[in-house]
């Protein structure tokens, strides 16, 4: 167990402050002492970076108080039995969803400039990586205040698609055929305009209600004739058929939800791993530009040095091998212009005497 | 329940150093709490404390932004708290004060390692003073946390400074009063920290007449000192923590390493220990020479270079928690089924990569993705599981693979079966001398070390002319025999002092040369090598612990002596006043201790229930380097 012994440390302080008295010593001791602390301590450079470091963690601070504040409201106020509204609109939860959206991508720019800005002004390397962590530090809480965002954000979408769900699908296999259809027909369009109204409840009520006058006029339509056995047994037999026909509509359409929700995940975990390798990706793309440029030169080195026969005395090497190469340059050039492919040479010396074949998009693109 | 307090010295100081790291507050995990951060200065000894117990990233994940050592250039940082975590030495505590005085950092909160003197505070009181940043000194801590965990259940003291409590420093002939009491008090400080973070009083005993009971003596005297300083005592009940007593107070064992010098230069063949042997291992991290494949490098060309690597071996390898004691032939195996199921697993999800590429082209396969996204998901997730296992595999298949290159190398399958059959005193079926002028088997060393434990090991000496037979075997293969010397000498004081060790009865079975490891065609190819299997047998320092552990009676422990520092008078008597056997125990070895001992100590504790054993020594050596100290003891006389 660690010992705390700061107060043993404070009492060292002061016997040695009476010491050096007793001596007579000069320090910084006493009251002076403390003001000249004070004093020494403000034209510090009060370090620029961390200071806006601070704020913008504040900034973060407060976004994640106001989502956590309008959190229950944001959720809670789904819950049918609550006054028609609910204590927060659909707009005013559009409203936080995009003020939120902002706040976040000016954090996020923020600690951007303060990255670039730490890399051009010049320190040490120790302070260079400390605040590399630090904005890494920062770009983590970033993170986890989002991730509230997103999930809150989620479960609303969640209950919307529930609610469409419960909108569109009566789950009432035992009513009629007509009634069936009649009510998926009515059903179909209160479901498109009510998008919040806690009404649908009240829909499933009214259509059989409508839908028994219907039967009854329908009915009444057909005249006297009672319906033969055979009929009733036959629109029994739809009815079943498109009962299950509607049940295995519902599964699907529910399945595929599932499988929906499960992608949308899925491409979450892509689109961040796609990012995260999209540096790398680029240094990579860098990397093979660079060495294919390497890999031409080299390829021309090769084919100077080898139609250059068995070499002479050793000159001073690098200079001889330009004036061959020049002389074979000015010497084959005539050997360049009856190619095939008609193409002018350019400047890289490329033609079909090129070793180096395929990787050159350019070969092919000249018909 | 006592089993449960005897929670894992490895958390105990994870769990301190967390705090301290957190400003010596106790750490809460908040996942939307704001980021700190902070800087954390070490010096070697606190470098090899934290090291095996915390990982960069869990450095991080703490808010430490830069781990840098005390005596390295370190640039002014302004607006950062900075967490030293120093021993205090004069040196350390000067450049403390140079720090304070260059004003580098924002605040300051200095921990140290053992306790520091009053003297020392108060010269960093004064430097403060002079630099004007008294106030800038946040919080002074003494951690006591002065010994270094390797595992969860074992410790050693110190990696710097290991010459001081060397074994040769313990036993070297010219040493005198003063350098011996300088090397016990350092032993004891750091047996009291490790009590201290335990939480603890244990009960001690100890053989007679040697280090062990000096060690004893004075730490029976630290430990009663603090009890009965009831201001400032570390064993009161709240300073424990919740929950964190036991009932029962734990036994501490303190062996001198003369009781048995055979274990140290023992051939060994379980994972750790064999790791230990013969790679170079120490803080839990392994360094291997790799050569750069085959390449045929043309004339004129750079010769080939040797990679090196190094492997961390932490308690996060469930590979390694499972199979670090298991004898060698078994983990190449399993080894291999781990990399068969991670190919299984792999192949499952380049499976459906090519049938989600086929759902592409058929616009009808909707049925094929049934349940196709889920294992999708799933596959997806588990990803980093499963590049995480390729790493575990590769890591083991190379210093498995580094192991058994020197097994079939130095043939030291042969070797540890010819000790074992030594040291228990079954019949030997080849001559030692045909084993000693073998020219393919084994490294000079190898033929020494096995020489020596025939010779500690055999009841009679040998007459005089099988010696000078030896010796010149020993010489023609080309060992120094000064270790020989040494052990003579050893032997005949160890003759006086108590009756030799002996090692119990034990038998290797040879499995045969043929294995499954073989049949699967797995790239350990054990050819030639025999499957050992062993059998349990305990070691001297094991048996011992039993003795006293269980309070049997036994001529070699009835007269070690026992201590109870929490009894008002100081008890000399060897008699133990409690008489129940202990659940808890602690076995120290004064003068060095290693896996090997450590392995068979956990084998033995493993068939008892709810019982627990921890292992420290002052310092861990394989053979190689204990030979090399014995060689130097003598040189010194």
């Amino acid at each position: 167990m660690a010992v705390d012994i700061t107060l043993l440390f404070r009492a060292s302080v002061k016997t040695v402050k009476t010491r050096n008295k007793a001596l007579g010593v000069a320090v910084g001791g006493g009251v002076d002492g403390s003001r000249d602390e004070l004093f020494r301590r403000s034209p510090r450079p009060k370090g620029d970076f961390s200071s806006r470091a601070r704020e913008v963690i504040s900034h973060i601070g407060k976004l994640r108080d106001f989502l956590l504040e309008h959190r229950k409201d944001y959720i809670n106020a789904y819950s049918y039995v609550m006054s028609e509204y609910g204590r927060m609109t659909d707009t005013e939860r559009d409203q936080i969803d995009q003020d939120a959206q902002t706040f976040m991508r000016t954090c996020s720019e923020a600690i951007q400039q303060l990255r670039t800005q730490a890399h051009k002004e010049i320190h040490s390397q120790q302070v260079k990586e400390h605040r590399g962590v630090v904005l890494d530090f920062i770009e983590d809480y970033l993170k986890r205040v989002c991730k509230l965002y997103s999930e809150q954000r989620a479960i609303r979408v969640k209950r919307v698609v529930d609610k469409k769900r419960l909108s569109k699908l009566e789950p009432e296999p035992s009513t009629k055929t007509r009634e069936s259809t009649s009510s998926e027909k009515v059903s179909r369009n209160p479901s498109e305009d009510s998008e919040e109204k806690p009404v649908t409840e009240e829909h499933p009520e009214k259509v059989p209600a409508e839908s028994q006058p219907e039967l009854g006029t329908w009915g009444d339509g057909k005249g006297d004739d009672e319906l033969s056995p055979e009929e009733i047994q036959m629109f029994e037999q739809e009815n079943q058929r498109l009962i299950g026909e509607m049940n295995s509509l519902f599964d699907e359409v529910r399945q595929i939800e599932g499988r929906v929700v499960e992608i949308s995940r899925l491409q979450e975990i892509f689109t961040e791993k796609v990012l995260q390798q999209e540096a790398e990706i680029d240094s990579i793309h860098q990397l093979v530009v660079g060495a294919t440029e390497n890999i031409k030169e080299g390829n021309e080195d090769i084919r100077e040095v080898s139609t250059l026969g068995p070499p002479g005395p050793p000159q001073c090497g690098t200079e001889s091998r330009q004036q061959r190469s020049s002389c074979w340059q000015g010497g084959t050039s005539a050997l360049l212009w009856p190619s095939p492919q008609g193409s002018p040479p350019d400047g890289a010396g490329q033609s079909h005497f090129d070793p180096r074949q395929t990787p050159d998009p350019r070969c092919y693109q000249e018909p | 329940m006592a089993a449960a307090a005897a929670a894992s010295i490895r958390e105990r100081q994870t769990v301190a150093l967390k705090r301290m790291l957190n400003f010596n507050v106790p750490h809460v995990k908040n996942s939307t709490g704001e980021p700190v951060w902070k800087v954390l200065i070490y010096d070697r000894f606190g470098q090899d404390i934290i090291s095996p117990l915390l990982s960069v990233k869990e450095l991080r994940d703490m808010g430490i932004t830069l781990h840098l050592l005390l005596h390295s250039d370190r640039d002014p940082i302004p607006d950062v708290p900075a967490v030293y975590f120093v021993m205090p030495t004069e040196e350390n505590i000067d450049r403390m004060c140079q720090d304070l005085r260059n004003q580098l950092y924002e605040s300051y909160y200095l921990n140290f390692i053992s306790a520091i003197s009053r003297s020392k505070l108060e010269d960093i009181a004064n430097a403060a003073l002079a630099a004007s940043a008294v106030t800038q000194v946040a919080k002074v801590f003494d951690q006591y946390l002065n010994f270094i965990t390797l595992e969860d259940d074992m410790f050693v003291l110190c990696n710097q400074n290991k010459e001081l409590v060397s074994y040769r420093a313990i036993n070297r002939p010219d040493i005198t009063d003063t350098e011996m009491e300088t090397v016990m008090d350092t032993i004891v400080d750091s047996l009291f920290c490790f009590f201290v973070t335990l939480g603890a009083v244990p009960i001690i005993r100890c053989s007679r007449g040697t280090a062990a009971e000096m060690v004893a003596v004075k730490l029976d005297k630290k430990l009663r000192e603090n009890l009965r300083d009831a201001r400032n005592s570390l064993f009161t009940g709240d300073t424990l923590g919740a929950g964190q007593f036991s009932f029962q107070r734990p036994l501490l064992v303190l062996v001198d390493r003369n009781i048995d010098l055979a274990t140290p230069l023992h051939h060994t063949w379980t994972y750790q220990a064999l790791v230990h042997d013969v790679l170079d291992f120490h803080l839990n991290r392994v360094n291997l020479e790799e050569s750069s494949g085959v390449e045929n490098s043309p004339a004129g060309a750079r010769p080939k270079r040797k990679n090196k690597k190094s492997y961390d071996l932490t308690p996060v390898d469930k590979f390694w928690q499972k199979h670090k004691g298991s004898p060698f032939p078994e983990v190449a195996e399993s080894v291999q089924q781990e990399l068969e199921s991670y190919r299984a697993q792999e192949d499952e999800v380049k499976r459906l990569k090519s049938i989600m590429g086929l759902e592409g082209e058929d616009e009808g396969a909707i049925s094929m993705l049934s349940d196709n996204t889920a294992k999708l998901t799933s596959a997806v997730s588990s990803l980093p599981e499963l590049l995480e296992k390729k790493r575990l595999i590769d890591l083991h298949t190379n210093v498995a693979t580094a192991v058994l290159e020197h097994i079939k190398a130095r043939k030291l399958d042969v070797y540890f079966e010819y000790e074992e059959k030594i040291m228990s005193k079954t019949t030997l079926d080849k001559s030692l001398l045909d084993i000693i002028s073998d020219p393919d088997a084994g490294t000079p060393e190898d033929k020494m070390r096995l020489f020596l434990i025939y010779y500690i090991s055999a009841q009679q000496a040998p007459s005089e002319a099988d010696l000078e037979q030896y010796k010149k075997a020993l010489t023609d293969a080309g060992c120094n025999l000064n270790p020989l010397q040494y052990i003579k000498q050893w032997k005949a004081f160890a003759k006086m002092a108590s009756a030799p060790a002996s090692y119990g009865n034990t038998t290797t079975k040879p499995m045969g040369l043929l294995s499954r490891v073989m049949n699967t065609g797995s790239q350990f190819v054990m050819e030639g090598v025999k499957n050992l299997v062993l059998k349990q047998q305990n070691l001297p320092v094991t048996r011992i612990l039993d003795n006293l552990m269980e309070m049997k009676s036994n001529p070699e422990t009835d007269d070690y002596r026992y201590f109870d520092p929490k009894m008002l008078r100081g008890n000399d008597s060897s008699v133990p006043r409690n008489k129940n056997p202990f659940q808890e125990a602690i076995v120290f070895v004064v003068g060095g201790g290693n896996y090997i001992e450590y392995q068979n100590l956990v084998d033995y504790i493993k068939g008892k229930q709810g019982k627990h054993i921890l292992y420290g020594c002052s310092e861990l050596f394989n053979a190689t380097q204990f030979i090399k100290q014995v060689k130097c003891t003598l040189l010194v006389s």
